[in-house]
């Protein structure tokens, strides 16, 4: 925000309180999770905009404001929200520059939080959903998975001159990285770009957000049975970096995607069609998937923690590929 | 009508004919949806669309405004009507006109419709229809031509059906009306225009079976899977391969959620090679699941890797030229299986 002046932010309590600052309410909440907080009082009401609870609203005003030439960053709280606003993420943020023919840019960026697993949450503010999103052309979506990639992708989102959607772990936002730097400078992490988080050569195990901590769990549970598992963090979902998927599994021959997301039609899916379809003779055993089931996210603690993938999940689909 | 005779309707008459019989049958189906009459309150202009692809026609002039309620243009108003009057024990249609329009109506769909009866621990039932119509070639541009079933079978709590002529289209509409789960029904339009009218539909009420896909054509060498209308293009490419000396089975899917995994399995243990063709975008698409599916279950059996055919990862075109290169082609799906048995 410092750097650029177009860039704005809008959603509900992303500061909190609005117009409440006579009574000492200004800063209140900083966002649900604390992400914008002490924004509005370096850059003020002006460029920091608590907005009514319409999703419908403040999604279409950051689509227009990005149309018109502003960077807005806009927080649509659990992404399970979509559902009052995708007329104005689907149609509208996915299609313009498309059918304006190129003539307009929306550098929109945002942000949704994702996950069951951590709090009890229930089916409508648990949810994952991100193969919706990447279903759409017109969309970029990234997921980080720890402080140095969450804000390397942030910026690179807020710089990127199309639509982004950054998909932010509940789980992830509350794990604890202390061991991990994060430079103080502004750095960007290139959208479209996987990583390789642990390099192995007997089986391949990719992560998506959170389960990319469960998927480094997991390689630690197999080198003590003698396997070398490499993890594949995605990081973005939406340009895929295909090639960076192919060379790991043209290495290790195996591979087990985990996906928090319900099973149908997922990114899971996805990634094993093009696995299947692009590297086929090279696999020994085939990809196999490790998501939700095909449920609604329990409200019950004891239910909700089977829910997501777990690190002994991961283990028992690598341990069946590489037998 | 002799046995032998052929009754052949259009997509449109089979469907229309099974709402008729389904309101005669259940006083609590109702109708709800933009010009599902047309002219609404308007007397002299009453029944004037019967919808936009006519499926609805005649219904007010039998069953009344109470039954067949027009409303106004917000999904997000009488897709929610639906769902409250699913609950409180009636068994409503809603149209939803254009599958993009979900945009507009989502919450309804994806968080109360699919999850209600999960949310109340199975004590309130949603015998909710929504027929909704897709597809691209009538010149409907990105807004109004798109298919999107994946992001419904992506969710939990939704059956996911799409008829590929009008004999499963009247069987699978009355199985959706009866069934007490909410089912949406997806209707290609090009089907509602007139592709695939021919096979015998039978004037007596039927049901066609949610969660099993049907075997259109049987063959040795290499399964193809097709979804609504994209079964009468792999159709169309199994002739083409038979002149050329390859015997092709056609899947018709029919039923997206549940998904019929063991009619699959079992054509692709045979043939040993598969080409999915799917009208919507490939991301994270229907293509993408079965391909996955099939990789998990029948991974031996496969002699080549399962081949999608999908539009590519861009918006439906306005312009007819780049439109026409945007759905599957008989072409194409040759091309792919010829891969394949190569």
């Amino acid at each position: 925000m410092r750097e650029d002046p177009n860039v704005i932010v809008m959603g509900e309590d992303v500061a909190g309180a609005a117009g409440r600052a006579d009574q000492g309410f200004i800063d209140h909440a900083g966002g649900t999770f604390g992400m914008t907080k002490n924004l509005i009082q370096e850059f003020g009401p002006g460029r920091i905009l608590d907005t009514p609870i319409s999703e419908t609203g403040f999604m279409g005003a950051g689509v227009g404001a990005a149309a018109a030439g502003l960077r807005p960053v806009v927080d649509l709280m659990f992404v399970g929200f979509v559902g009052v606003c995708a007329d104005q993420i689907f149609n509208n943020m996915a299609k313009m520059h498309y059918m304006f023919g190129g003539k307009v840019k929306l550098p929109i960026t945002v942000m949704a939080q994702t996950g069951a697993g951590d709090g009890g949450y229930a089916a409508q503010h648990s949810e994952t959903i991100w193969s919706i999103f990447t279903h759409f052309p017109g969309l970029k979506c990234v997921v980080p998975s720890d402080p140095y990639t969450a804000k390397g992708l942030q910026i690179a989102a807020m710089r990127d001159d199309d639509p982004v959607i950054i998909f932010q772990g509940i789980r992830s936002m509350g794990a604890n990285y202390d061991d991990q730097h994060v430079p103080q400078d502004d750095y960007e992490i290139e959208i479209g770009k996987a990583r390789i988080v642990r390099a192995g050569t007997d089986v391949t195990l990719t992560g998506i957000g959170f389960s990319t901590r469960t998927c480094l769990q997991a390689a630690e549970t197999l080198a003590r049975q003698g396997y070398s598992a490499e993890v594949v963090d995605l990081l973005s979902l939406s340009p895929l970096d295909e090639e960076t998927i192919f060379e790991s599994v043209k290495k290790t021959r195996k591979i087990v995607i985990t996906d928090e997301d319900y099973p149908r039609c997922s990114v899971a899916s996805d990634v094993s069609a093009l696995v299947v379809e692009q590297a086929f003779d090279y696999l020994d055993a085939p990809p196999r998937r490790v998501s939700a089931p095909h449920a609604s996210v329990p409200y019950s603690p004891a239910l909700e923690k089977f829910h997501p993938p777990r690190a002994e999940d991961v283990v028992a689909a690598a341990l069946a590929v590489l037998e | 009508m002799t046995t032998t005779e052929v009754r052949a309707l259009t997509y449109a008459q089979a469907v229309n004919e099974t709402f008729h019989q389904e309101f005669e049958r259940d006083p609590n189906v109702i109708l709800m949806g933009e010009d599902v009459a047309g002219g609404a309150g308007r007397d002299d202009f009453e029944d004037a669309w019967g919808g936009v692809f006519k499926l609805t026609r005649g219904l007010i002039g039998k069953f009344g405004p109470e039954r067949v309620r027009d409303t106004p243009i917000s999904e997000n108003g009488f897709i929610g009507a639906a769902v409250g009057s699913a609950a409180a024990g009636l068994r409503p249609i809603a149209d939803l006109m254009f599958v993009g329009f979900v945009g507009v109506c989502g919450d309804q769909i994806f968080n109360n419709m699919a999850k209600m009866h999960y949310m109340f621990g199975g004590k309130v039932k949603l015998p909710l229809t929504i027929i909704t119509s897709t597809g691209a070639g009538v010149g409907s541009a990105a807004q109004h031509s798109e298919t999107l079933y994946s992001i419904f079978v992506h969710f939990p709590g939704l059956k996911c059906v799409a008829p590929s002529n009008p004999y499963n289209a009247k069987g699978l509409h009355a199985a959706a009306i009866r069934d007490d789960d909410p089912v949406i029904v997806f209707n290609n339009k090009l089907l509602m225009g007139g592709v695939g009218t021919g096979p015998h539909v039978p004037e007596e009420p039927y049901e066609v079976e949610i969660g099993k896909a049907h075997i259109a054509r049987e063959g040795t060498d290499v399964t193809l899977i097709g979804i609504s209308y994209t079964t009468h293009l792999c159709l169309q490419a199994a002739e083409i391969l038979a002149q050329q000396g390859y015997s092709a089975e056609v899947v018709d899917l029919l039923s997206l959620s549940p998904l019929d995994e063991e009619t699959i399995i079992e054509s692709v243990k045979k043939t040993r090679k598969v080409v999915i063709v799917d009208e919507d975008y490939p991301r994270c698409s229907m293509a993408s699941e079965l391909s996955a599916v099939i990789a998990e279950q029948a991974f031996d059996y496969l002699d080549a890797p399962p081949r999608r055919v999908n539009p590519p990862h861009t918006s439906v075109p306005y312009s007819p030229v780049l439109e026409e290169l945007f759905i599957p082609t008989p072409e194409r799906i040759v091309e792919e299986a010829l891969a394949t048995m190569e």
